[in-house]
């Protein structure tokens, strides 16, 4: 102690964490990185203002209520929903993959199938979040590797060449990986495929998109048509009802399932997501209105806000979703058959008197519905009073008392949407029949009318993925996919070159969201205004700062443009 | 400032030669006997072996162990000169007096005092670096809870801030920043030895004096943290003798210094209004307006119809237009309003108390003093309690072997939990309780109560820790001395907390959860110092030599607790965490380790040639996988010329240059920071918990330590025999391979690596002057003026060259790094933002149109017109963040023989501030809850000032964002003390040996145009402080 003066004394002696030395070694190790990569997959559905609620709030349903002017949407500025820091947020998933991947082959493996798993695996994480940037952010830089140093040189490739790459590692991944999965949160033969078939649809390999749906559709899986699961028994209930318990996502009869975060109240907490907060984001503040005596006529701490929740009016749906996507030649919003739109799935909020009715005690309107009457001249029912689908948004929020929406497995992929891709990809190859029959068995399930060949459009099968996957779909996402394949086989005049100035989804979102148009939705110093450049969202600025060696492009109408040089058209994986 | 320093000098210099009275003519008889006795004019202690001369002659005298002389003059007409090493000479007319007192003042200079440098000790006049020495009776009228108190603006180069809590203390930093991203703290030396304990833990109240070291060839010789500077700390001790008993207490009171007040009753109303006519401008103007208060052409019928769907009564209609909660609109009709200021504001006691027994025999001293400290803050809830005890004992075992002990225990007490200060956000209709008397959770039905945390957070926060230092030394033949120290320091920490539901608190079972954390570490470290030292004269060399081995460990345990939700009590509270349905535990343990070589020679030819060399090689396991050790070299020179025979000057009494170099080290980042770590989470399969790894940091082998190598230069002058000291420094210091945390751009996945990358300068002039500016027998007057200014630049960064655009223009040379603000050939703390030139006024709203803007919103300049505010290209220098100027001016009187006196005038000018509320931020909804900016003002139509913007103001117009810059120069006076010390005879008929009553006022009285709380701290609020207090001793 008192003589010390060797080598040995002055060697660091980390005690409480781990390191890439004695982790990476063996199945077990590279296995813990794709156990962070699938809760990675949590941030899409969990916590404030998430990225699901994002994507629609910025769709044709609705407004983002605080931030509806997407001219304050900038590169350097982005208030309340995650529009740049998402960017940063899946460059930090697709590291955690380049880890894996990069080390993969620093490890001699005996059995070659348990390296393709864990390879598949990573691959799968990987094109998941390079699917959802290309989208949100057009082109972007790709990183394929697990970076060793400072690197400050980054460019700007083709959304194209990406998609090439991930479609190329999707067909190793749906080749490698398992059909059933071992342990639950593995990622299976079934969801590389649905990825892929995603995949192939942005990047206009249609065959490619019906192969690999009907792989899925043709295999294990199958919709669910009967009651099952933890309300089996609540003969109020329905089968749509019962797919949307968060208890029922994994349950061994659901056979719907393609994959899912798993995410469990009663597990140990620190295993805890923040919650799905689907019971914030997507209903209204029904709770702040008020009675004759100026009080809150029902607060969310009451017992009926465990169920309602407490809404916070942030995707704030407009008509073109409370009714008119819901009506048909033969039948209005509240007369269609279609248990998506039942009254037992919806929480009701009419013109006078809402579904909910006054509970607080010593209120002389105990026990009547909540009204606007009484209201009076706080005029503003923007985010206190709209419908919304109860049977989408309720999960019980036992570890808070906020009633949020609490921790709860959530769909990553679902049978649902496999029908509807290949339907998508049908459409576009013209084959309208076979698209038709693949949107009727949803509509059949949900026990909607039926549609028929002659009436799907591009528009059609979008009002479906909205009946169908409202709150599940990246929906901003499926938007620009489609408007990326219109532009580029040049439809309906569309064109890749002047995707910024016209592109479907602008005009779709200016044609159903009444927000946007004359006279145009105010609240609160924020005008609604959504320009075609908005279809992309901004690069953060403190991104392109920080790469000081190189270029990373700006997306067009944005500030900062004028430095940006052609993407790459080929990637180079030796960065 | 700086002219009326001028003045000042002058002032005092007339003074000086008015009081040398000119000579007066020798007289040959020696007839007259004249005996007296010499004293310290301010403890009124005698002088032994003052000399006494007479004026002209080289007949004289030197006074006795009791201070007394006798001599023989010739004539009543006679000048006697009394002189004495340190003090000011005086010249007395012996006149008809045979019986003659003469009181010396000591002079500014105080040359004789031994100075403590790293591993010994020096006379100050023996000094080779820069060492500005701070004696603790100067601030004894003073409240004081921690060392720092003394530091705060009162050492040139020495840059402090007062803390604002009611636990003291304060930025410490030398000269200025030396790292970017490393510490910067001086290292703390205390009794002999490195310290790494908290300063918190040392009672001022034991301090005899401190020493900083400020230059490089001072500090070198504690190599590894020393470029920061050095505080070496001097506790007391006992003194041969009976002993020695010392009691003092303070007693005291603080308040804000300045009251930010939020928006009172009726600007909060006319607020409402202005922001609802921002936000919704096509609503209309009236439609806001109080009924009661319309215009001529505007009746009450059109204002109904102004709503759709009016409430039957006028006011409950205006209320609700206003958007005012349920508890808002009773209060309002009644007139009830709270003032949130004084909830949570406060006048706060503090107290002070200290005993101590110092006293010793041959071979053998000791002293002991225990503390007690409770200081209530001008916060509710901000409370702070210490108990501090100290040892020193020292044996001399032999005549060849002394040993020692030297220990300090402290207990503090941070259990506090102040008030929110966003209490901005709640209305002055709001109120503190509700009818049952509960404390109203949401005061206006919405935003938190400030003190809700304050009632329902029960929380225990204690802090221990024990410190000694043992020590043995030998006298080895050949006058080599070897000693040996072993200095252990433990610390544990508890801290409790749990929040409770209690409604009574303004909790509540239905909306919240009651949660439970216990935090806890212990923590143990130990050094070992092994020192020779040589010390021998040959003639006209002098040598003094030393030789230190040193090592060190440093380990500490830590574990977190909590749970939630408790059932079916919430009774036990922290006691019992296991009582709740989700327990969470976490633990992280670290141990570091480091040792150390040094040789120093200090070396003095004819007392006139100075000259130390000394050399230290550190080692530190932060470094160890590849650079484990570095090496760093200091020296320094200095001359007498004052001493020398050429120099021949009748103001200037004494000179010294001092020339030193060096280069010392900086250790201060994370201790595994070259390591890659793996981060964890935990996971949930659905049958069992799973852990997962992730990449967390980026590993960097080479790390190595950041290097400071500087120059000083400096200069000490004695003028009028010492009545005028100065001292003038010029320093120059360079730190190479920085340690930074280089940020990456986000998409690597990472934030940061650290690395030794760049290269940072610093240069800097200080200069202090003590003065005495007048003595006589009923009035000592001393000042002492401190200055200094520090400039730094960053000259290499990652030495990343390219080309980049800055200020609008193309230009190829090294990249700087936009995401820190950091540009090669500009200072770490400049400011890069847009020019703000005001508001887009009414007439503008075209102009500011076109860069997406209203009316009401900031202007800016856009350097290169062209309608787009792009930050590459329009944002400036405007300014820089720290002061470029620091003054201290500090002023003591001792007058009527019994009185003393302080003033300390302190002035930080020429820097400027981010002001964040000046943007107005928090979205804005009918419930308000995120608007707590405070007092600001804003621009309105009505009211279209140029320097605040409207509400709802929109920056996103500004590429990179925007910041609104303030003033933050300032004058204060900081310390205004005074103190009475009762004659010695009347306190010996107390069985005294003295007493004194003092007070103080801390913060009395600030000057400046900064618009937040403070210009010193910023965004919290400063308190001022008054204490009054006795000290007596037995």
């Amino acid at each position: 102690m008192f003589f010390s003066c060797t080598e040995e004394w002055l060697e660091p002696d980390p005690l409480s964490f781990l390191a890439p030395e004695n982790v990476y070694v063996n199945e077990a190790g590279f296995e813990a990185i794709l156990v962070t990569l699938r809760k990675n997959l949590q941030y899409e559905s969990t916590g404030n203002r998430h990225p699901l609620s994002m994507e629609h709030a910025t769709s044709e349903l609705a407004i983002p209520l605080v931030q509806a002017d997407f001219r304050r949407n900038t590169p350097s500025n982005s208030a309340f929903f995650p529009f740049l820091s998402y960017f940063e947020n899946a460059y930090e998933f697709i590291k955690n993959a380049n880890v894996l991947i990069s080390r993969i082959d620093q490890v001699v493996w005996e059995d070659p199938q348990v390296r393709n798993r864990l390879l598949g695996e990573a691959y799968w994480h990987r094109a998941y979040w390079y699917y959802r940037l290309v989208h949100s952010y057009g082109d972007v830089p790709w990183i394929g590797v697990e970076l060793s140093g400072a690197k400050l040189d980054f460019q700007t490739h083709s959304r194209w060449v990406i998609l090439d790459k991930i479609q190329g590692d999707l067909e190793l991944a749906a080749e490698w990986l398992p059909i059933e999965a071992a342990t639950l949160g593995d990622v299976t033969k079934g969801a590389a495929n649905h990825l892929l078939a995603k995949v192939s649809l942005a990047n206009l390999d249609f065959d490619q998109a019906i192969a690999a749906s009907t792989e899925v559709i043709s295999g294990a899986y199958s919709l669910m048509n009967e009651r099952f699961g933890i309300d089996a028994g609540n003969d109020s209930k329905n089968v749509l009802w019962d797919l949307h318990r968060f208890q029922n996502i994994n349950n061994s009869q659901n056979t719907e399932t393609i994959y899912s975060t798993i995410d469990r109240p009663d597990a140990p907490p620190g295993t805890w997501s923040s919650g799905t907060y689907t019971m914030r984001w997507y209903s209204p503040s029904w709770w702040k209105i008020l009675d004759g005596t100026g009080n809150r006529a029902c607060n969310w701490s009451t017992p009926i806000g465990d169920t309602l929740g407490i809404g916070n009016g942030d995707v704030r749906t407009n008509d073109y979703w409370h009714y008119k996507i819901w009506e048909d030649a033969n039948n209005s919003w509240d007369e269609t058959p279609d248990l998506r739109r039942s009254a037992n799935n919806w929480i009701e909020m009419g013109d006078e008197i809402a579904e909910i009715l006054n509970c607080r005690a010593g209120s002389p309107q105990l026990g009547q519905p909540l009204t606007k009457e009484l209201y009076g001249s706080l005029v503003d029912t923007t985010d206190t009073w709209f419908p919304w689908p109860h049977y989408k948004t309720f999960v019980p929020t036992p570890n808070n008392r906020l009633p949020v929406g609490g921790q709860g497995d959530f769909y990553v992929f679902r049978l649902a949407e496999t029908y509807l891709l290949r339907a998508e990809a049908n459409f576009w190859k013209g084959n309208l029949g076979a698209a038709a029959d693949d949107i009727n068995r949803v509509r059949e399930r949900a026990n909607a009318p039926l549609v028929s060949p002659a009436d799907v459009t591009i528009d059609y099968i979008f009002d479906e993925r909205a009946r169908e996957l409202y709150t599940e779909e990246p929906r901003h996402t499926e938007m620009v996919r489609a408007s990326y394949i219109m532009a580029k086989s040049n439809l309906y005049s569309y064109t890749l070159d002047g995707f910024s100035e016209k592109n479907w989804y602008h005009d779709r979102v200016m044609r159903l969201n009444f927000h946007y148009q004359e006279p145009r939705f105010q609240w609160f110093g924020n005008t609604a205004a959504i320009d075609p450049y908005h279809v992309l969202w901004p690069i953060p600025q403190s991104v392109i700062t920080a790469n000081t060696l190189g270029t990373i492009n700006q997306n067009i109408g944005y500030d900062g443009t004028e430095n940006n040089i052609p993407p790459l058209e080929t990637i180079n994986e030796t960065i | 400032m700086p002219s009326t320093g001028k003045f000042f000098l002058l002032f005092c210099m007339l003074l000086n030669f008015v009081a040398i009275s000119p000579l007066s003519a020798f007289q040959a008889n020696q007839n007259l006997t004249v005996s007296g006795t010499v004293m310290d004019g301010s403890n009124e202690e005698t002088l032994p072996g003052a000399s006494i001369i007479i004026k002209g002659s080289t007949i004289g005298t030197v006074s006795d162990i009791d201070g007394k002389f006798s001599l023989n003059v010739p004539n009543p007409e006679t000048v006697l000169i009394v002189s004495f090493i340190g003090y000011i000479s005086k010249e007395i007319t012996v006149g008809n007096q045979n019986e003659i007192t003469v009181n010396l003042v000591s002079n500014a200079a105080e040359l004789d005092e031994v100075v403590v440098i790293g591993y010994g000790t020096v006379k100050k006049r023996d000094l080779t670096g820069s060492v500005e020495r701070i004696n603790a009776d100067a601030f004894q009228n003073q409240t004081m809870t921690q060392l720092t108190d003394m530091l705060t603006g009162t050492v040139a180069g020495f840059n402090a801030n007062q803390s604002t809590s009611a636990a003291g203390g304060s930025s410490l930093e030398v000269r200025g920043p030396t790292s970017l991203n490393a510490g910067t703290e001086p290292l703390i030396v205390l009794d002999g030895v490195i310290y790494k304990g908290s300063i918190q833990d040392i009672n001022p109240h034991d301090i005899e004096s401190m020493d900083i070291l400020k230059d490089a060839s001072s500090a070198a010789v504690f190599g590894s943290k020393a470029a920061s500077g050095v505080i070496l700390i001097t506790t007391k001790k006992g003194k041969s003798g009976k002993p020695t008993i010392n009691y003092s207490t303070r007693m005291g009171i603080s308040e804000p210094a300045s009251a930010r007040r939020p928006l009172g009753p009726d600007d909060y109303i006319q607020f409402r209004k202005d922001f609802f006519r921002t936000v919704f401008p096509n609503t209309a103007y009236h439609f806001y307006t109080n009924p009661n208060e319309l215009p001529t052409d505007v009746s009450v019928e059109d204002w109904r119809n102004y709503g759709d769907n009016p409430l039957a009564d006028n006011n409950r209609e205006y209320m609700s237009r206003l958007r005012l909660f349920p508890i808002e609109q009773e209060n309002f009709l009644s007139g009830t309003t709270t003032d949130w200021y004084d909830v949570v504001m406060r006048r706060g006691t503090r107290q002070t108390h200290d005993l101590s027994i110092g006293g010793g025999a041959d071979g053998f001293n000791y002293y002991w003093s225990i503390g007690y400290t409770d200081n209530e803050g001008i916060r509710v809830g901000d409370e702070f309690s210490s108990i501090r005890s100290k040892l020193n004992i020292d044996f001399d075992v032999t005549d060849w072997l002394s040993v020692g002990l030297n220990t300090q225990f402290s207990d503090r007490d941070e259990s506090g939990v102040p008030a929110s200060m966003g209490f901005y956000s709640n209305s002055p209709f709001g109120r503190e309780f509700d009818e049952n008397g509960n404390l109203e959770r949401l005061p206006h039905g919405h935003t938190f109560h400030p003190l809700i945390d304050n009632y329902r957070t029960s929380k225990l926060r204690k802090v221990n820790s024990l410190f000694s230092i043992l020590y043995a030394k030998v006298a080895l033949p050949l006058g080599i001395t070897y000693s040996i120290s072993f200095q252990p320091r433990y610390e544990t920490m508890k801290d409790l907390r749990f929040i409770s539901t209690d409604i009574r608190f303004g909790g509540s079972p239905t909306e919240d959860l009651s949660q439970g954390t216990r935090s806890e570490y212990s923590h143990y470290e130990w050094m070992v110092d092994n020192l020779l030292k040589w010390n021998k004269q040959i003639g006209i060399h002098s040598i003094d030599a030393t030789l230190l081995y040193n090592s060190e460990e440093t380990k500490r345990w830590s574990s977190d607790n909590s749970n939630i939700n408790f059932f079916p009590t919430e009774e036990l509270g922290y006691h019992a965490l296991q009582f709740g349905n989700n327990p969470a535990l976490s633990d992280y343990d670290y141990r570091f380790t480091g040792d150390a070589m040094m040789a120093r020679v200090n070396y003095t030819l004819m007392e006139k040639y100075l000259l130390t060399a000394s050399i230290r090689r550190d080692g530190y396991s932060a470094f160890g996988l590849q650079n484990p050790r570095a090496t760093f070299p200091a020296l320094a020179f200095a001359w007498q010329i004052g001493d020398e025979e050429f120099f021949d000057s009748e103001l200037i009494n004494r000179m010294k240059l001092r020339l030193s170099w060096g280069v010392n080290g900086n250790r201060d980042i994370g201790m595994y920071a070259s390591l890659a770590r793996l981060g964890s989470n935990l996971w949930y399969d659905g049958t069992k918990q799973r852990v997962g790894v992730y990449n967390s940091s980026l590993s960097n082998a080479g790390l190595r330590w950041e290097r400071t190598e500087s120059i000083n230069l400096g200069l000490d002058v004695g003028i009028l025999e010492d009545r005028i000291d100065m001292s003038f420094d010029y320093y120059d210091m360079t730190t190479t391979d920085l340690l930074m945390n280089r940020i990456l751009p986000s998409i690597t996945g990472f934030n940061d690596v650290t690395s030794n990358l760049g290269e940072l300068g610093n240069h800097g002039f200080e200069t202090t002057i003590n003065t005495v500016n007048y003595s006589d027998k009923n009035l000592t007057w001393r000042s002492s003026l401190v200055f200094s200014l520090n400039r730094n630049k960053i000259k290499n960064l990652f030495g990343d060259i390219g080309e980049y655009t800055l200020l609008g223009q193309t230009q190829t040379g090294e990249v700087p790094d936009y995401s820190n603000q950091w540009f090669p050939g500009q200072a770490i703390d400049v400011v890069w933002d847009y020019e703000m030139l005001g508001v887009w006024q009414e007439n503008e709203a075209d102009e500011a149109a076109v860069y997406g803007m209203r009316v009401g919103d900031f202007k800016a300049e856009d350097v290169d017109k062209n309608g787009v505010f792009n930050e590459l290209v329009d944002k400036q220098f405007i300014g820089y963040e720290r002061p470029r100027y620091r003054f201290g001016f500090k002023n003591d009187f001792t007058f009527l023989t019994h009185f003393t006196a302080s003033v300390f005038i302190r002035a930080d000018l020429g820097h400027i501030g981010a002001y964040s509320p000046a943007l107005n931020a928090g979205f804005e909804s009918n419930d308000r809850r995120s608007r707590n900016v405070g007092p600001v003002p804003y621009w309105t139509p009505e009211n279209p000032i140029n320097d605040y913007a409207r509400l709802d103001v929109s920056t996103s117009g500004y590429g990179g964002g925007l910041m609104v810059y303030k003033s933050r120069s300032f004058v204060r006076i900081q310390d205004l003390s005074l103190a009475y010390a009762l004659p010695s005879h009347l306190a010996q008929r107390l069985k005294l040996n003295n007493l004194r009553v003092f007070g103080s006022v801390r913060n009395l009285a600030t000057f400046t145009k900064w618009p937040h709380w403070d210009p010193e701290s910023g965004a919290s609020p400063m308190p001022r402080i008054f204490t009054t207090g006795i000290s007596l001793s037995l």
